[in-house]
């Protein structure tokens, strides 16, 4: 009786310590994704933020209010773009405010007489919970700053955030 | 998963009797599960998810400002001020002296010697023309905010508290005109 011929395996690798980190990357990476908001994707230009290295926080998420000072990449212009991250208020916040359609978007192109109205409102609507932020692009002039300022001291806003990049990027 | 490396078990080692003579055990490869199109996805995935996350959230600045703007009457000896032109360069002068022009990199060490000097005393007032870069503004705030660290630091093995003194608003036209002459 002729001997049974082994069946050939070519070359077995133990794949399982590999899977099992993929998958623990896998995970990991799952679960710390954030996906760009509505308002991220609505947004038609590119803020160059200033870089700064004092203070590492990070900016939040929850009742914050943002506005946006940037140069449109097509004709130039400087202007001011408003978000609210909370749904309700931002709906009060819209309701309450006459020349804002009602259809309008989570982020909305905005002159200084609306965001005048727009930050009262904000404070009312949220009970001054709502925290300021200014994300504004590195080249625009003071001017447009200095104006979001005088607008938030006026209503008594003193305390609010620049929003900056790390300096060196990375990590 | 301790000690295996091959698929299934080798169990089954007693003896089963005279069959064992008789015939070569197969040996039992227990349960095999294809798991190529499993790891497929899951690198696929993992690709998709490293490659989508992005680490540098934006980070913040704190501001505050005082709520309004009546004229406070303040000892002119007091006041260290930065004030930044229209072109964006940057000036500092100590209460009424004549502004003198400042290098971004000196700021940092200036800010400190004056504070410590005047102890809690100083008053940082930091002027900015309406046309200066907003970017400066930035970098400015951001070596006094290091400074702070030091300050509050010295200050602190000295055994005082720090009281930071700081004010940040526009240069008036008087002020640009002298600016402008140096």
């Amino acid at each position: 009786m002729p001997k049974i011929k082994k069946k050939r395996t070519g070359f077995v690798l133990d794949m399982t310590p590999l899977v099992d980190i993929a998958f623990l990357l896998l995970t990991f990476f799952m679960f710390t994704a954030k996906f760009k908001s509505d308002t991220e994707n609505e947004q038609k230009f590119v803020i160059e933020r200033p870089k700064s290295s004092a203070d590492t926080s990070k900016l939040g998420e929850k009742d914050l209010a943002i506005v946006k000072i940037a140069i449109d990449t097509v004709n130039s212009d400087t202007s001011y773009y408003y978000s609210i991250s909370n749904e309700d208020v931002r709906a009060q916040v819209y309701q309450a405010i006459p020349t804002i359609p009602a259809d309008a978007k989570a982020m909305i192109a905005v002159d200084s007489a609306t965001l005048d109205r727009l930050i009262i409102e904000t404070r009312l609507a949220s009970k001054y919970k709502v925290k300021f932020a200014i994300d504004a692009d590195k080249r625009i002039e003071f001017k447009w700053v200095a104006d979001l300022m005088e607008i938030m001291r006026k209503y008594k806003q003193t305390e609010f955030q620049f929003v900056t990049d790390k300096e060196g990027g990375g990590l | 998963m301790a000690g295996g490396g091959s698929l299934g078990g080798d169990r089954g080692h007693q003896k089963r009797g005279s069959l064992a003579t008789k015939r070569k055990k197969k040996k039992r490869v227990g349960f095999v599960l294809d798991m190529t199109p499993l790891v497929d996805i899951a690198f696929l995935l993992l690709t998709f998810f490293m490659l989508s996350t992005t680490m540098n959230t934006p980070q913040i600045m704190e501001m505050s400002i005082p709520p309004q703007t009546d004229d406070v009457q303040v000892a002119a000896s007091d006041l260290f001020t930065i004030q930044i032109d229209d072109k964006g360069r940057m000036f500092y002068n100590l209460g009424e002296e004549t502004p003198q022009l400042l290098a971004m990199k000196d700021l940092r060490s200036l800010a400190i010697n004056e504070n410590m000097r005047k102890k809690n005393q100083l008053i940082t007032s930091f002027k900015v023309s309406t046309k200066a870069p907003y970017a400066i503004v930035i970098n400015v705030l951001d070596e006094l905010n290091l400074a702070e660290g030091d300050i509050t630091a010295q200050l602190t093995t000295e055994g005082l508290e720090r009281k930071r003194k700081f004010s940040l608003m526009t240069l008036t036209p008087e002020e640009a005109e002298v600016l402008k002459t140096l």
